[in-house]
């Protein structure tokens, strides 16, 4: 099976269709007509970029090329989701977060691309660079949740924490209920997904998968790969998140660094 | 002594609540701290767990700087009951529970028939252990506050106005439990003449 190709002029017809989402939005008032044409256009010229280069890096395929390509998509995702977490972006953050997403990406990468796959080549740009892409995109979401809901949560709540300081705990111990429903809330969304998936969405790299001559039951197999992946990455990296910025934000006193929010 | 408060100043933003205050705590004294609203009360408790830190001045424990791991010390010897107890949506039994499982815990967990025993002298009810916490009343979050502190058996407990909303009968069994170890060191905020009357010193923030 071959796949249609696609024409600019084809996909530019495609973009027609946003006047329906525009003038729901535009008739209800929502304000939000200018965020979408600038949504639209941020997507399309990124993609094309990510196009552009991904041409590029699988026709080099350097295993140190694409690490540095991770390292670049591990970056944005960190200041993303530091923005994303209403959090100030401080050094206290920003590099605690990137450890974190970083290790997170390269256990699941090494563990999925080199054990499980057995690539021929190490971090070879054609499976390395798309996996970790919705590996990451799915860490950024998740470590949004669980950030914002460890921090602000304590804040909020933070007689709880310091009731349990005072009646002895260590930092770790007090922090326990906070950790348990940032990881709750966190996991939620993935697991709902995969509890549903197939039966209500067909997942995005199954499809892409089907529709570039991949029989389904392979694309099967590799989406069912990447939800472990996506899974175990989400929940290692919003840990991980939280263990090290525990180190930076708390002073001597156990008391949280205030600086850290933006509200 | 057990703790010291020497020269302590603190302010929140341009409100002096203490210049240069000196206080001093021996142990197994039962002291009732008494003010004006907003004199510094509970400040007072908040900078001696070092959940404040004075812009000037140091409190000891034992002799030592309530900083680091002497702080760390300190509050594993610690019971505290605050005004508003605010422990989150768990059953009350979790609430109790919960703080039996720190390392530093010198207490062993209690059975349930203790928890009981103490619900009925406090006026709570039997069925209120397996209620979710949040949804009691400000007086019944009071009152397992108590029950907490009683069961946590720690040697130093402070407590903000711990019968505020206990009734006569209540307030005597609470008075007993709290007040009638020896070796305890209880510092409280008060301002129930029940309580100041059972309490072996005052001391008034108003006179510093």
């Amino acid at each position: 099976m071959e796949i249609i190709q696609l024409s600019w002029f084809q996909l530019a017809i495609g973009f027609i269709i946003l006047i329906i989402p525009g003038a729901i939005l535009w008739w209800y008032n929502t304000g939000l007509n200018k965020k979408m044409v600038v949504a639209c256009i941020r997507m399309t010229l990124q993609l094309l970029f990510v196009g552009y280069y991904l041409e590029y890096l699988f026709e080099y395929d350097n295993t140190w090329l694409n690490l540095a390509w991770i390292m670049v998509m591990v970056i944005v995702a960190d200041f993303a989701t530091i923005d994303r977490s209403g959090l100030q972006t401080t050094r206290s953050l920003v590099f605690p977060i990137f450890g974190a997403t970083f290790i997170g990406i390269i256990l699941i990468n090494l563990f999925f691309l080199e054990i499980v796959i057995q690539l021929p080549k190490f971090l070879e740009a054609q499976y390395a660079i798309p996996i970790t892409g919705m590996v990451l995109g799915n860490c950024l979401r998740s470590n949004v949740i669980g950030i914002n809901d460890f921090y602000y949560n304590l804040k909020e709540n933070k007689e709880r924490y310091q009731f349990y300081l005072a009646s002895g705990a260590t930092r770790q111990e007090a922090l326990y209920p906070f950790f348990q429903q940032a990881l709750q809330k966190s996991a939620n969304p993935t697991l709902a997904a995969m509890a549903t998936i197939g039966l209500v969405s067909l997942p995005g790299m199954m499809t892409g998968q089907i529709l570039s001559g991949s029989s389904p039951m392979t694309a099967i197999q590799y989406q069912i790969m990447i939800m472990l992946a996506i899974f175990s990455g989400t929940i290692l990296s919003v840990f991980l998140a939280i263990l090290f910025c525990n180190r930076t934000v708390f002073y001597e006193n156990d008391m949280l660094d205030d600086s850290i929010f933006k509200e | 002594m057990i703790l010291q408060g020497r020269n302590l100043s603190f302010s929140y933003g341009d409100e002096t609540i203490f210049r240069q205050f000196n206080f001093s705590i021996q142990e197994g004294e039962r002291v009732v701290i008494k003010g004006e609203s907003g004199g510094g009360k509970s400040t007072l408790l908040r900078l001696i767990f070092g959940f404040e830190t004075p812009d000037e001045g140091e409190i000891l424990y034992n002799g030592d700087p309530l900083e680091g791991p002497v702080l760390r010390e300190f509050r594993t010897q610690c019971a505290w009951l605050p005004q508003d107890l605010n422990l989150g949506r768990g059953t009350v039994a979790d609430v109790i529970r919960f703080p039996f499982t720190f390392k530093q815990s010198v207490s062993k967990p209690p059975d349930e028939e203790q928890i009981l025993k103490l619900f009925e002298d406090l006026g709570l009810a039997p069925e209120s252990i397996s209620k979710s916490f949040s949804d009691l009343s400000t007086g019944q979050r009071q009152r397992v506050g108590i029950a907490l502190c009683i069961l946590l058996d720690k040697p130093i407990l402070l407590l903000d106005e711990p019968t505020s909303a206990l009734d006569e009968e209540s307030k005597q069994k609470a008075a007993d439990h709290l007040l009638g170890t020896e070796h305890k060191t209880v510092i409280s905020i008060s301002h129930d003449p029940f309580w100041i009357d059972r309490c072996s010193r005052i001391m008034d923030l108003n006179q510093t």
